[in-house]
């Protein structure tokens, strides 16, 4: 069925290629496929350190503060719905809810670096856990230090994308791009889902 | 685009109603995000505290990338796509997680190093 005959832009399938799947989103889901398996591997290299802790390790429990890291996931969270909105309404052509959406979506990526920041700054000074001092260290800021990066830039691109909004050149016809976007705003949530598990509550147990 | 009017309002309905079900599953997405804190806390085994937050941060996990990230109303090749990097991703985590929690894989303490045994003479 052509979009035109339909009379509004089918987001979910392209006709024009082989697939039925528009090429862009098929890349970004390539790419996701593949950031798995570093994140797999990143998370596997913590967890196997924390079974076998080397001695003078410190114990994660008293390092972590699971009040800030909840809240920090709750962030997350409800920056993935923001993201899903603004996808929602650049498919609807509605350019001024895609603005508020997206500045939502980068005020609460703000406040979760922030908080990892905060975190950091705790752990290294007050904690006195810094990446070479321990195995503990080393994993733990290895792994949500790359996390981190893929928030920042992620909100630099969702910056980007709100810059753009204001040029007159983003159309419905353009959803796919803030699509792409969302699907990588949402692959890092689903990144620290697990390692708000996998690293910081399986420590309280 | 002759009449549009009709696919229009559907299109239009089914967006709002998206509206309402991404707010849903957000709000469910924070709710498991606190009963996993409150798993934490509880005072069972530690086997069955693990398992149910396995499940739990899974639960989330298929909630965001099937609603939010649009998986059930895409092709099913790219739901393949994801799948085939996410089970990548688990069996090396699994074999790992194998490898290095055998007990022959447990790092030698240099305290408890001792040293090789005398070479046995049969005489």
């Amino acid at each position: 069925m052509s979009t035109a005959a339909a009379g509004a832009i089918d987001h979910h399938h392209d006709p024009t290629t082989t697939t039925g799947i528009p090429n862009k989103k098929l890349l970004m889901w390539a790419f996701l496929a593949s950031d798995c398996m570093f994140f797999g591997c990143l998370i596997s290299t913590h967890l196997i350190y924390r079974l076998h802790p080397p001695p003078g390790t410190p114990p994660a429990r008293q390092v972590f503060s699971i009040e800030l890291t909840s809240f920090s996931t709750f962030i997350l969270l409800m920056s993935s719905l923001m993201m899903a909105l603004a996808v929602n309404a650049i498919q609807k052509g509605n350019l001024k809810s895609l603005r508020w959406s997206l500045l939502t979506t980068i005020f609460f990526g703000c406040i979760f670096l922030g908080c990892q920041v905060y975190e950091f700054r705790n752990f290294v000074f007050e904690k006195h856990l810094t990446i070479t001092n321990s195995i503990l260290g080393t994993t733990f800021f290895t792994l949500t230090g790359t996390h981190g990066l893929h928030v920042l830039i992620g909100v630099i691109w969702l910056s980007g994308m709100l810059i753009y909004s204001f040029t007159g050149r983003l159309g419905e016809k353009d959803a796919i791009d803030v699509e792409m976007m969302g699907l990588y705003w949402h692959f890092v949530d689903i990144v620290w889902i697990v390692i708000f598990t996998a690293v910081y509550l399986l420590e309280y147990i | 685009m002759s009449d549009p009017a009709p696919d229009a309002s559907t299109g239009h309905e089914i967006e709002e109603s998206k509206f309402g079900l991404y707010v849903q599953i957000a709000m469910l997405l924070a709710v498991i995000t606190g009963l996993e804190l409150v798993t934490v806390y509880l005072p069972f085994m530690k086997w069955l505290l693990i398992t149910v937050l396995v499940v739990l941060s899974t639960v989330k996990f298929m909630f965001v990338i099937f609603y939010f990230m649009h998986l059930r109303w895409d092709k099913a090749f790219c739901t393949i796509l994801f799948f085939i990097g996410l089970v990548l991703a688990g069996g090396t985590m699994w074999a790992l997680l194998k490898l290095f929690g055998a007990e022959a894989s447990k790092p030698l303490d240099t305290a408890r190093i001792e040293p090789p045994p005398a070479v046995l003479r049969i005489s």
